[in-house]
């Protein structure tokens, strides 16, 4: 169940995706949208979820233009988030800089990207591939980004108990994937 | 969310592979016809200088050529892994300021070892006060070369980026110059050379954080 090295993971696939492998890109992009979620959650906090998947399309479009750049003999992560980090300041940037010194502080505090957390992810990840859509936006939305269940039952569009239920279902798939899978 | 999932769709569909030394061959393409232009442009404007023969057996020439050469390089080479975002300077500022170093110690020798009278030649010879704008007129195509390439890569530091590859652009068009200009003086070239090359590189610190925006 876990991947011992996300870094290797993700640099191989990479390689493949700079030769032309279309499976690969597609896993390596699907996974870092993920990655950026959660990364970009953690660093706008008062943002919208408009601005947020702004955000996410810009550096997945930015990997696609930009991937020339990628020096095949260096670490694949530090590449990849050095343009994550960059589309940040530059929305921050473009919003007139208010929110800039706060951005490069709280990165100076979380400089040196765990690979711990990020191998931590990839396993949630993997387990929420086995529920449906709707119970993984919500698992996704009040157990990893700490939203409320007010706010994205208002976002789904259901009542707060229908979210509640959604969740304890999910949770409960999950747990019987976890005795059952590992 | 779903236009997300239809981008990366778009996205690998239009996935082409990339050659391993991409951005280098980029900036081979990017800088060779540029500083071709400057030269048939110096060539055609001014033309090498008048006592070119002799100059050749010059050492003073030849440390110009090399002055101006060597900082070129050094600023290339930072240039180049200051297009990756993950990418820094690695030590240009130290290292252009040993060749500037070098440079100051040549030209206090030659300072030394000449009468006082040859001061005002070697100091300000007589195209101190155009010298510097030829520099820089000779270093736009080379500019205009590694803007564009820069354009396409994706530097994190537009400021630092812009200033460090004006710096190289300059450098190139002095090295450009150095083919036409007839001054002797080491101190000459310490001084007003490297004016005409900062002016280059103030251009590329005011202009990068616009011009390099990706």
């Amino acid at each position: 169940m876990t991947i011992a090295h996300s870094e290797d993971v993700l640099k191989a696939l990479m390689l493949l995706s700079l030769d032309g492998d279309e499976a690969a890109y597609r896993r390596l992009l699907t996974t870092l949208r993920v990655l950026l979620v959660g990364y970009y959650t953690r660093r706008m906090g008062a943002a919208t979820k408009a601005d947020m998947e702004d955000l996410v399309q810009e550096t997945l479009l930015s990997l696609h233009s930009r991937r020339a750049t990628y020096d095949r003999d260096r670490p694949f992560t530090a590449w990849f988030f050095s343009i994550a980090r960059y589309k940040l300041i530059d929305h921050h940037r473009s919003r007139g800089g208010r929110r800039l010194a706060e951005t490069e502080l709280g990165e100076e505090l979380e400089s040196g990207f765990s690979e711990e957390a990020l191998t931590a992810r990839l396993d949630v990840e993997r387990l929420l591939d086995g529920l449906t859509p709707r119970q993984q936006e919500l698992i996704r939305q009040v157990k990893l980004e700490g939203q409320s269940i007010a706010d994205t039952a208002d976002r789904v569009g259901q009542s707060e108990s229908a979210v509640k239920v959604s969740i304890h279902r999910a949770l409960k798939a999950l747990g019987e994937r976890m005795r059952g899978g590992s | 969310m779903r236009d997300t999932d239809r981008m990366i769709t778009d996205l690998v569909r239009d996935l082409r592979p990339v050659p391993r030394h991409a951005l280098r061959d980029r900036f081979l393409l990017g800088l060779l016809p540029a500083l071709a232009v400057s030269l048939l442009l110096m060539l055609a404007i001014l033309g090498l200088r008048s006592d070119m023969p002799e100059a050749l057996m010059l050492p003073v020439f030849w440390i110009k050529s090399a002055y101006n050469a060597l900082i070129a390089l050094v600023a290339l080479w930072a240039t180049y892994h200051l297009a990756r975002p993950d990418g820094a300077e690695g030590g240009f500022f130290k290292m252009g300021a040993a060749i500037v170093l070098a440079m100051a110690i040549a030209a206090a020798v030659q300072l030394v070892t000449s009468p006082p009278e040859a001061y005002g030649e070697l100091i300000l010879g007589s195209s101190a006060l155009h010298c510097p704008f030829l520099i820089f007129a000779f270093a736009l195509p080379v500019f205009a070369g590694i803007s564009w390439v820069l354009r396409k890569g994706a530097p994190a530091n537009l400021r630092l980026t812009g200033f460090i590859s004006g710096i190289a652009a300059g450098a190139a068009g002095a090295w450009v110059y150095s083919w036409f200009c007839t001054e002797n003086g080491m101190p000459f070239v310490l001084t007003w050379y490297s004016v005409g090359i900062l002016l280059v590189g103030a251009l590329g610190a005011l202009a990068g954080p616009r011009l390099l925006r990706w």
